[in-house]
């Protein structure tokens, strides 16, 4: 495996997200498209530029630091099971 | 009252006036919502009782003195937004009946204006992609074309007049290359003006919410309503003490519109001759014409997807089956993972945040990543440094016309198609898609793209452009 289809593969372990033998196959294919079609944008030059990080000009709101009521009922109820006080969600301790 | 030929001004008056309660106006949207869409598959849900029950409400507020600038309007909800009243699926199979506690700030903003709600739109595989072809509900056909793809069905919605407003995100051009097919207007707004509360982006930094219409007017008559800070959303902040717009106003003022002469030459000929012409009517009309140049555009939407595709990988890591969608059967924990986020995401977006975590995985973030960010800061200074020179731009919308339904189309080539949209979502700037022409009867659409708030701007200039030929459905 070249160094590309590694990554794939960690990559693939890391999100957690199961796929099919035959859409993996389809995956390794399509990546190496999706690098050779990036290579346009490896090639630009940016020199020492600094990096957009945010794309809207950040500025600081300022309000007054009152208590506010949650409709708790609502979000409850949206819950897919609340029982007994308890937002019950599947078992994650083994 | 037939909803495609009149404007939602004129509509609400008569509401108002008393000319037709909202009530007739909605149960009469309803009993057509069902003929239009036949064929066309733009609707995940359906208001029904809920829309006559907003409607008689609304009735009830006009009897009381109540001023509502959008009394009865039928509107359309894209179903990455949520409204808690109908399902919100985000695009998935997985969400197809989940009722969201909260409703997206656009559309509470829209119906305390007297909106209602008429339904939840189509889209593509949570919400990523410009085509709705890889819906886990099937694509939205064009109401021009049935054989090809609608792009988003908010517009399909609009077009056949089954409502008057379509609430629709953008991220890479969904909004605006379904406006360009189906004939009519749609607005992405600029970074900060309109809240994205409520809306499931996969790509936080250039997902908007704008709006589609039938004409640029209809669009300028809820640009104000739907604008403003909301603490809810931390990019609106600049409009924390006013909105800082830039208004020209066509025919008093010298306007200056760029046009890219090497952009076009990505186009075929029959849709650049539609871009000649529509070039040559804006200089009929008086404006200036001035060439530029725009020479990252492919680079542009290379960098879109790499910074798009990365933001995906981790805005989907909530869908867990844990903190949000249906638990996966397994055997284990780890199992569990895997299975539930097999369910949840559709193959468009597994494919997505595998390849957006390999492109933030170590090796290749600075590589990938990192150029991306500084391609999208040279994309800012090249359309920042293109509008000091003019005062807007025109670009396409799509780079082709619309997908056929059926038919195979590379996952590449369907991301190429976003080639006009999302550099402009890169630059942060408005983009209004107008109607441009027809290449064999199927709508071509441009876009006008501004500075900053300078949405006023577009909307006046795109209204003096039309009614252009795009014949009739």
């Amino acid at each position: 495996m070249d160094s590309a289809a590694v990554g794939l593969e960690k990559a693939i372990e890391a999100i957690k997200i199961g796929v099919s033998d035959p859409e993996r196959d389809q995956l390794h294919r399509e990546l190496d498209q999706f690098l050779g079609w990036l290579e346009p944008a490896l090639e630009v030059d940016t020199g020492d530029l600094e990096g957009l990080v945010f794309s809207h000009e950040a500025i600081n709101v300022l309000r007054e630091d009152t208590p506010r009521q949650s409709d708790l009922a609502e979000l409850q109820e949206a819950a897919p099971n609340f029982t007994g006080g308890f937002y019950l969600v599947p078992k994650i301790m083994e | 009252m037939e909803l495609r030929k009149t404007t939602v001004h004129r509509v609400a008056e008569a509401v108002l006036e008393g000319e037709i309660t909202a009530h007739q106006l909605i149960d009469k949207t309803l009993k057509n919502c069902s003929v239009l869409n036949e064929g066309l598959n733009i609707f995940n849900a359906v208001a029904g009782v809920d829309a006559t029950e907003q409607a008689r409400a609304i009735d009830e507020k006009i009897k009381q003195g109540g001023e509502l600038p959008l009394a009865g309007i039928p509107i359309t909800v894209k179903d990455d937004l949520c409204y808690g009243v109908l399902p919100t699926s985000f695009g998935s199979s997985a969400f197809s009946e989940f009722i969201s506690p909260v409703t997206a700030a656009v559309v509470e903003s829209l119906m305390e204006a007297g909106a209602v709600v008429i339904g939840k739109t189509n889209l593509d595989d949570m919400g990523q992609g410009s085509t709705t072809l890889t819906s886990p509900g099937g694509a939205t056909a064009n109401p021009w074309q049935a054989e090809r793809t609608a792009g988003s069905a908010g517009a399909a919605a609009v077009a056949t007049g089954i409502c008057m407003l379509a609430v629709e995100s953008d991220s890479g051009g969904a909004l605006r290359q379904g406006a360009s097919h189906c004939g009519v207007a749609g607005l992405r707004p600029t970074t900060g003006r309109v809240s994205r509360h409520g809306l499931n982006a996969h790509c936080s930094s250039f997902a908007r919410v704008g709006i589609t219409a039938f004409s640029c007017e209809n669009i300028s008559g809820v640009l104000d309503i739907i604008s403003g800070f909301d603490e809810r959303d931390a990019a609106t902040a600049v409009c924390w003490k006013g909105i800082p717009e830039i208004i020209k106003t066509p025919g008093s003022e010298d306007i200056t519109i760029g046009y890219p002469v090497t952009a076009f030459d990505f186009l075929q000929p029959e849709l650049r001759e539609v871009f000649e012409q529509a070039r040559d009517d804006f200089a009929g009309l008086g404006y200036k014409i001035k060439n530029i140049d725009l020479g990252l555009l492919r680079e542009g939407l290379q960098a879109y997807y790499i910074i798009a595709l990365a933001e995906a990988s981790s805005n989907h890591a909530r869908f867990d089956g844990i903190r949000f969608g249906k638990t996966g059967e397994a055997d284990n924990l780890e199992n569990m993972y895997f299975q539930s986020r097999a369910e949840i995401l559709g193959k468009e977006a597994r494919r997505r945040s595998i390849f957006g975590t390999f492109l933030l995985s170590k090796g290749n973030y600075g590589r990938y990543y990192r150029q991306a960010l500084k391609i999208w800061e040279l994309i800012r200074q090249e359309f920042a440094g293109v509008l000091k020179e003019c005062d807007l731009l025109m670009l396409p919308t799509a780079k082709n016309l619309p997908r056929q339904l059926k038919g195979e189309v590379s996952f590449l080539d369907e991301w190429s198609d976003d080639f006009f949209c999302a550099p402009v979502s890169l630059s942060g700037m408005p983009a209004l898609t107008i109607p441009a022409g027809q290449v064999n009867r199927i709508p071509v659409g441009m876009q006008l793209v501004g500075p900053p708030f300078s949405e006023k701007t577009l909307l006046a200039v795109g209204s003096t452009s039309g009614p252009r030929d795009t014949g009739t459905l």
